[in-house]
């Protein structure tokens, strides 16, 4: 076969080319000592590929907010910022991560933030085993210091909990705290079944919701769990009991595959009835929905502690709100991704500050272990850490409301769990078990919060508790 | 001095250069060039390595590597870890002595290897293909699904459980570097060695004429499986090392997307020769690094996209003008030398594998 010159010449030379480009860095160069390199670790691929602008934007806007630094695009976050200062060092953001939930990518990701970058403080991840995986990861790095973004599963700060992790959120089962009681007391709820996506975040939610309504007497009859890269769910859906063999249904299906899951629940069974669907922060994802969304308006869900949309009335979360939002255009910052990754990276500049731009160990000790954040309303609007370095944080069970968009939903927040710890009063533990598909298991318990949860109508919280 | 002996002269001076490189390799990169690319790059062509010996070799394209390497990953991971405070969450954690877990992880896919070459050994061409996806759609489903083992959140720490011959690869880095190099040796070393022996001439002619050398008396199916199972080997060792490199086991290391990124490398490097599985492999990281780096969040101008959009098209220009990957753009330059004046052309001592195409 005759091969012509430019099939040889023309690859070497690009060879050539790439090879020279690629291994360029590959030598290491000194990081500078007036500076601080940090990262940012979020999804850009996967269900939470939405995640990735509105991370940036609760960081960057906090660190506009407290650090000095800018936006180098209002509208797009992602095109990172400049100037910025804490401890009298610059503030270098490295990098921004792009994960796509699975926690392969996310250790690869961090892999090139922290060694290749050199970056010394990790915000993030935004998923459940994303911060499993770099919990680990931590661990096997004291000197690097991470402050998770906005990941619910339990492990990372119960079971594994290394120093150098720091979370100032509750986990997946904090933000479910009251609404097992809630649908046991309001809808009446004595048997429902589960059905969310089967990794870690989801079973920590799943295990916030056992805690609380099996806790007041109720019974979850089955627990059906899902693949979590998404798919058909008509088989999953035809493992749940019948609408008449429960009195209810907890959702757990993330992200953008929400609505396909209910649909698939509406094709299986017929129409869906807002009394017998409850779920955790996911539901959110029905906002724009227009197709089953607006058949569940009055359905109770978790949330992140924060309120999406329709916020308390209080000085506190409206100084956040008036703050944060100066920074972008068309940012939600109720939303808990947004709320998460802002008082994340207000941490880590109250740290460096008090630190004077130390990393490493000496950061890890000076970052703030209570933090005044805007959605925080007990100890006089004070979050504080426990001694693994988990937020003790207020919750706000939500409802579903019908937005002004037609078809479309919003959410009320109904109810206030104050304080609520990540043990759940000695329900789980560092010794026990991380939740699965089938711990914790279901039984009655009394948790710190039961019979007290206040109501709250219109923003305002009341002294009333839910009956 | 002929052309292919200045080739094979050059060959062998590349090869000596590379291997000086990568011993000193600790003393010329940076820690992450050391730990994240060339490592990984050692791995990857090691796993690479077992799928070209199947192909190059056995005229068979294995799509079941990266399943066999998850498969001995896993089962090293669930043998080793235990329950400790502040330790590993998920998989058995059987605690068990990790000499013995690297042994039994090994032997285990080995055993499940030959099983399924067994199974596969009487398929070609495009169903064999199929078949062996299934194998790693499986594997993955089963780690998946069975959350005993792990699920789809990671089994953590096999790092911080070797044999005490391997020792710290936490802290030192540079010893699984050096591990790595030495088992990508000894694969390299052992294809060589194995093509040679009397199982490897006839495994060749059974990749050529599967037919005629029935008809002579050999068992097809058996060399077959027995080919699949020193794949299995190979993987496995790629996949232990994987685990120990990667320190945790997912799913999504052995998915369809992982599988796919293997048959890159290989296609890169070049299906026709073992070198190609460690070219291919550097070449592979060192573009997804520099994209990663260097094209912004929001993707490509004009065409958007990121990583895979870019190797995307070098898959399909290395398709177009050297479909033996980069291995085979060497050899080509060679030819070209050859014709313009050279000596004709001598067999290179192994035997020539048959073009990909013809398996």
């Amino acid at each position: 076969m005759k091969v012509g010159k430019w099939k040889l010449l023309l690859p070497l030379a690009l060879l050539a080319v790439g090879a020279t480009i690629g291994t360029s860095g590959a030598l290491a160069t000194p990081a500078q000592a007036n500076e601080v390199r940090f990262a940012i670790m979020t999804d850009c691929k996967g269900a939470f590929a939405f995640g990735y602008e509105v991370d940036t934007a609760g960081t960057i806007a906090a660190l506009s907010q407290y650090a000095g630094a800018k936006p180098k695009n209002k509208k797009k976050p992602s095109a990172g910022m400049t100037g910025g200062s804490a401890g009298g060092k610059r503030l270098n953001l490295v990098g921004i991560g792009c994960g796509d939930e699975t926690p392969a990518l996310a250790l690869k990701e961090t892999r090139r933030l922290m060694v290749q970058l050199r970056a010394d403080i990790m915000l993030g991840p935004l998923s459940g085993d994303e911060a499993v995986s770099i919990a680990q990861w931590a661990r096997q790095n004291p000197a690097k210091t991470v402050i998770i973004g906005t990941a619910g599963s339990q492990d990372p700060t119960m079971q594994i909990a290394p120093k150098n992790l720091f979370r100032y959120h509750g986990d997946g089962a904090q933000w479910n705290a009251g609404l097992g009681e809630i649908v046991y007391k309001r809808l009446g709820w004595r048997t429902a079944a589960l059905i969310g996506d089967d990794y870690s975040f989801p079973w920590t939610s799943a295990a916030g919701i056992i805690a609380d309504f099996c806790g007041i007497g109720g019974r979850i009859t089955k627990r059906v769990w899902t693949p979590p890269a998404g798919g058909d769910y008509a088989p999953f859906i035809r493992q749940l009991p019948r609408p008449n063999q429960v009195d209810g249904y907890f959702w757990l299906v993330g992200g953008a595959n929400t609505s396909a899951a209910l649909t698939a629940f509406e094709q299986a069974y017929g129409p869906l009835n807002a009394r017998q669907h409850s779920g955790n922060l996911f539901l959110y994802f029905l906002g724009a929905n227009t197709t089953v969304a607006p058949r569940l308006v009055g359905a109770y869900m978790g949330g992140f502690g924060t309120f999406q949309t329709g916020g308390l009335k209080n000085a506190q979360a409206r100084n956040y709100v008036r703050n944060a939002s100066r920074w972008f255009t068309g940012q939600n910052v109720n939303d808990g991704f947004f709320y998460n990754y802002w008082n994340a990276a207000w941490a880590m500049v109250q740290g460096l500050n008090k630190s004077k731009g130390a990393v490493g160990p000496a950061l890890q000790r000076a970052l703030p272990r209570s933090l005044k954040p805007g959605f925080q309303v007990a100890n006089k609007g004070v979050l504080r850490l426990d001694s693994r370095r988990q937020a003790i944080q207020d919750q706000y069970p939500l409802q579903i409301t019908r937005a002004s968009g037609e078809g479309t939903v919003s959410t009320s927040i109904v109810g206030y769990v104050p304080n609520v710890d990540q043990t759940f009063g000695g329900y789980f533990g560092p010794n026990k078990p991380a939740p699965g598909r089938n711990y914790p298991p279901c039984v009655k318990r009394k948790l710190p919060w039961q019979g007290k949860i206040k109501v709250v109508k219109n923003g305002v919280i009341t002294n009333q508790v839910i009956k | 001095m002929t052309v292919d002996r200045t080739k094979l002269a050059t060959e062998r001076v590349i090869g000596v250069a590379a291997l000086v490189v990568a011993v000193l390799a600790p003393t010329l990169f940076s820690a992450f060039w050391l730990n994240s690319i060339l490592t990984q790059a050692l791995i990857l062509g090691i796993g690479a390595a077992s799928l070209i010996f199947l192909s190059a070799y056995g005229g068979m394209i294995s799509l079941a590597q990266t399943g066999l390497m998850g498969i001995a990953g896993y089962a090293l991971a669930n043998m080793v870890t235990q329950r400790v405070p502040g330790g590993e969450t998920k998989g058995l954690l059987l605690g068990w002595d990790p000499t013995v877990g690297l042994v039994a992880a090994i032997l285990l896919t080995v055993g499940i290897g030959l099983v399924f070459g067994a199974v596969a050994s009487r398929s070609y061409g495009i169903y064999f293909l199929m078949l062996t996806l299934t194998y790693t759609v499986i594997a993955f489903l089963f780690v998946g699904s069975v959350t005993l083992i792990g699920g789809f959140s990671p089994v953590a720490g096999v790092d911080t459980y070797t044999p005490g011959f391997i020792g710290d690869i936490v802290t030192d880095r540079e010893r699984l570097y050096y591990i790595t190099l030495i088992t990508a040796v000894f694969v390299y070393l052992l294809v060589r060695y194995l093509v040679r022996t009397p199982f490897g001439v006839s495994l060749q002619g059974i990749r050529d004429e599967p037919v005629r050398m029935a008809s002579l008396g050999y068992n097809v199916a058996l060399h077959r499986t027995i080919a699949f199972g020193i794949g299995a080997f190979i993987a496995a060792l790629a996949g232990v090392l994987s685990a120990w490199w990667f320190g945790q086991l997912s799913p999504t290391t052995m998915g369809l997307d992982a599988t796919i990124q293997m048959l890159v490398i290989a296609v890169i490097g070049g299906l026709r020769r073992i070198e190609g599985a460690w070219l291919g492999a550097i070449a592979f990281l060192m573009i997804n690094n520099e994209i990663t780096n260097r094209i912004p969040s929001s993707g490509l101008p004009v065409i958007g996209g990121t990583f895979n959009t870019v190797i995307g098209f070098i898959f399909l220009a290395i398709v177009i003008v050297s479909p033996d990957g980069l291995m085979g753009l060497w050899d080509r330059m060679w030819d070209a030398l050859r014709r313009r004046g050279g000596p004709p052309h001598a067999e290179p001592e192994g035997g020539e594998p048959a073009a990909v195409a013809s398996s």
